[in-house]
């Protein structure tokens, strides 16, 4: 349980967690924006596009804390899934980019009715695009269809476009749809706590569809993964992610947003966690253990060291962000055209 | 274009797009700790205005600078793989401290962009602290990893594998020091000539009188003060790279052949097929003396190591003198700004003066662009100097030309957003428009 390799990989999956959490919620949120529904559509897109503004860039770097500490402590892993998975990845870095300066410029910028929708669509598309193309390259290290012969790591379209990754992906962005309007019931007032609610028990379905469906293409396409998950120990996390499901949908339905949130959160985590220990020992299935991919013992006891430390000054800080921006979500930015004689008014 | 030009010239062009961005993330936190800081001693509430007047462009800088970074962290391994998995267990340290750098920079970004109704003015105050320090220690250590690939350090070889890996030392490696501290210094440097310009420009135009002499005289302070510390770490970086990287310094002068009391080239164009230097000033003995303080001194030259291991001097030379030349426009800008203030006590700057302002503000940022230039070119042909060549790190996934095309894109688009962005008039009625 010490020992370096199981720590630091440890760190990763609470990593990839943390990132689907707060992160896969500013997606859904984006998601979200496309699907807004009934009367009060506008409203929704503007309690959602308010509630991501603070937190969008923070919550981007637990993908960074994740590529980090694939390099650092799994360096021969991380260069070979970026050499087996570098088209959805490319993908994916593609809508990050697009939706990160789609969202700023619509946020930041002194609207003009004209670039709007512009921006607006990409933002949406690129919410669609990201994690579903994440999914994708996460879901192909467990597919078994990545290998490497003599260090040799092979490409090509049958190594990450495969039925059983295509399902990764739609769970990807599953995952994603359902954080955000769960997050969202406890932010704001009905009636659009009412749209919020009504939005999450679809998408707990939508989500609660495709792990199911996902069944029956890992057996077949994903036979060792699927082994691993179904008839062992990390079968516990797939009844557990399954009760904490229907758990929310009751939440959802009593109204208790509290602890309906928790319990999303906590179906997230229990998901992944199934995900995680059907795949270890290995980091990538069948062809590279986690101890094979990892750095040396030196690397890993420095990046585990700074980790408590990096704690120590991220915790409060977040608890601050997260606490300071809590509640109904507003537009604390200064309306447009406010900063009346600053000159950037050219 | 081949696959490894083709990665060379993504890399390159990324990083040239995000240090842009980088710059301004390390330049503006300090300026709005400066103005916030000025509001709170002097009570004067200009300089808070004049803060917030910033935080939509700087909101979008970041963000842009954030996506551009998350490119960069995904190209080390779509890339150059084998680069990481050579060099993660060394350089992952100083990028694990980044990231918490970064979780920090974003945190209290959020917080004073978004604080204003939800914060206290000194508090307000007291996440620009947090904020600066948070930029500049990123780049401390981002420049740690480069410095590690120019002057390795803190592992050996055996067999062909790095083994004996000590992370501390390769964090601390010998160029990192120099680097870091010319290359953050040029941050300020840079970003307070940009924004000088900009407050130039509106005033030449006869716009925003007060705010724009109070932004500019903030700036040119900043500016006075790093300015000097380019010249004198610039000297320093000199000094460490004639000790440790020959071949880089060699480059950097267009100095062909090994040779006692060498002269110091400026300008000119290097061939390195008849190993001279055309059209180019020289001035007798003074690179020995730059180099190694003695005017007689044997200053090692191209020549002095082995074929096949040296950067192409066409591509560094001029650069280096481009930063250089970049330096002594600044300096003659911030001297005619300041010198009739300090000397004739006069308190408004001329046409001229601003107009020599203006001139000069691109200039922050091209020493910086150049200087990079001459750091990475200047390493070649190694992506780890004496270990590792460029061309054995990069991907054997073909199709990069593909890959390059659409970054470029990806770049043009954002750029072509951007201006627009900071150009565009603000609607006077204001208000945020909702997008249906
Ligand atoms: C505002 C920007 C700026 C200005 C005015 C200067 N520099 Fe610079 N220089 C940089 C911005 C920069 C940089 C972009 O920040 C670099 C690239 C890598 C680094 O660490 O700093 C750099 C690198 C760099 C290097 C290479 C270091 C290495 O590869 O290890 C040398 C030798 C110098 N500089 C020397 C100078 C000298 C003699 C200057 C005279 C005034 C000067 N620089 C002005
Ligand atoms: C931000 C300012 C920087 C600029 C403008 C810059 C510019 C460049 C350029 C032009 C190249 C291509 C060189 C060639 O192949 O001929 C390059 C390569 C590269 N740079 Fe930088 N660089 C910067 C900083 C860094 C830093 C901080 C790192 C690492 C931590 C880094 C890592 C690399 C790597 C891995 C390559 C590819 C391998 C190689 O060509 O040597 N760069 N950079
Ligand atoms: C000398 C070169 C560099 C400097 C000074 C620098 C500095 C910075 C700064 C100050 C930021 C945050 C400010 C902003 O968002 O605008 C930033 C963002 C970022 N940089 Fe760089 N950087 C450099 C090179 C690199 C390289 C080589 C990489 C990766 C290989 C990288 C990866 C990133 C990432 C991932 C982010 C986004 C962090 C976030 O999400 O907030 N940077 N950089």
């Amino acid at each position: 349980m010490t020992d370096p390799v199981t720590l630091a990989a440890m760190v990763l999956v609470v990593a990839l967690m943390l990132y689907a959490l707060f992160g896969g919620a500013d997606f859904g949120g984006g998601i979200w924006t496309a699907l807004a529904f009934g009367p009060r559509a506008r409203e929704q897109r503007e309690a959602l596009f308010n509630a991501i503004g603070p937190v969008w860039e923070t919550n981007h770097v637990w993908l960074i804390f994740i590529v980090v500490t694939l390099f650092t402590a799994f360096p021969s892993g991380f260069a070979a899934m970026f050499i087996a998975l570098m088209p959805p990845l490319v993908l994916a870095l593609i809508g990050i980019n697009f939706r990160g300066a789609a969202f700023a410029f619509r946020h930041y910028g002194r609207e003009t009715g004209r670039d709007v929708p512009l921006s607006a669509s990409v933002f949406e598309i690129a919410s669609v695009l990201t994690p579903f193309t994440l999914g994708m390259a996460v879901s192909a290290t467990a597919s078994g269809t990545i290998t490497i012969n003599y260090g040799v790591t092979a490409t090509g379209t049958a190594v990450w476009l495969t039925p059983f990754t295509i399902m990764g992906g739609v769970i990807g962005l599953a995952i994603c749809a359902y954080l955000a309007p769960v997050y969202m019931t406890v932010r704001v007032a009905p009636p659009l706590q009412n749209d919020f609610r009504d939005a999450a028990i679809a998408a707990g379905v939508a989500l609660g569809v495709a792990t199911a469906a996902m069944i029956p293409f890992a057996l077949r396409y994903a036979p060792r993964f699927s082994q691993r998950l179904l008839e062992s120990w990390p079968m516990l996390f797939v009844v557990l992610a399954v009760f904490a499901g229907v758990g929310t949908q009751l939440l959802l339905l009593w109204r208790r947003y509290r602890w309906a949130q928790v319990a999303a959160a906590a179906t997230v985590v229990l998901t992944l966690s199934g995900f995680a220990a059907a795949l270890a020992p290995d980091l990538i299935l069948g062809e590279m253990t986690l101890e094979a991919a990892a750095a040396p013992r030196s690397s890993l006891v420095a990046y585990l060291t700074i980790l408590p430390f990096g704690a120590l000054i991220l915790i409060p800080s977040l608890a601050f962000l997260y606490w300071t921006f809590r509640g109904e979500p507003s537009s604390t930015l200064p309306p447009a055209g406010a900063e009346s004689d600053s000159p950037e008014k050219m | 274009m081949d696959n490894l030009l083709a990665a060379r010239a993504l890399m390159g062009a990324s990083l040239a797009f995000h240090i842009v961005y980088a710059t301004i993330g390390i330049g503006l936190p300090l300026m709005l700790m400066l103005a916030e800081g000025l509001a709170l001693k002097t009570g004067d509430d200009a300089w808070h205005r004049l803060a917030r007047g910033w935080i939509r462009p700087a909101g979008v800088l970041f963000a842009i600078g954030a996506v551009s970074g998350t490119i960069l962290s995904f190209e080390l391994g779509l890339l150059w793989p084998q680069f990481m998995a050579f060099s993660g267990p060394m350089i992952g340290l100083a990028f694990s401290m980044e990231g918490f750098a970064f979780f920090t920079e974003a945190i209290f970004l959020a917080l004073y962009i978004y604080g204003e109704e939800r914060l206290s003015r000194r508090a307000l105050f007291l996440c620009t602290i947090p904020l600066t320090l948070a930029s500049a220690v990123s780049a401390v250590f981002v420049i740690s990893a480069n410095g590690w690939m120019n002057t390795p350090a803190g592992f050996q070889m055996i067999d062909g594998a790095p083994a004996n890996v000590q992370p501390m030392r390769a964090f601390l490696n010998q160029a990192w020091l120099h680097q870091a501290v010319h290359g953050t210094l040029a941050a300020y440097v840079a970003t307070a000539f940009a924004v000088a310009g900009f407050y130039a420009v509106a005033l030449l135009k006869g716009r925003g009188e007060a705010d724009g002499k109070k932004a500019l005289s903030l700036s040119l302070s900043l500016a006075l003060v790093a300015a000097p510390l380019m010249l004198v770490t610039g000297d320093w970086a000199a000094d460490a790279v004639a000790e440790n990287q020959g071949a880089k310094l060699a480059a950097m002068e267009a100095h062909f052949k090994t040779s006692a009391a060498a002269p110091l080239i400026i300008g000119g164009w290097p061939d390195p097929e008849t190993a001279t230097v055309s059209y180019a000033i020289r001035i007798p003995k003074l690179l020995s003396f730059l180099a190694h303080q003695d005017p007689d001194a044997v200053v090692q030259g191209l020549d002095a190591f082995p074929q096949g291991t040296t950067p192409d001097p066409r591509l560094v030379h001029p650069f280096f003198d481009l930063m250089v030349g970049s330096f002594f426009v600044m300096a003659l800008a911030l001297i005619w700004y300041w010198w009739p203030r300090w000397r004739r006590k006069e308190t408004e700057p001329g046409r001229a003066q601003l107009k020599c302002v203006a001139f000069a503000a691109p200039f922050g940022i091209i020493a910086l662009e150049s200087g990079w230039m001459v750091t990475e070119f200047g390493r070649q042909p190694w992506v780890v100097k004496g270990y590792l060549r460029t061309s054995q790190a990069v991907t054997p996934n073909d199709g990069l030309l593909l890959v390059f095309a659409t970054f470029l894109f990806v770049y043009l688009a954002l750029t072509v957003g951007i201006m627009r962005l900071l150009q565009r008039q603000p609607k006077e009625t204001g208000g945020e428009v909702s997008h249906d």
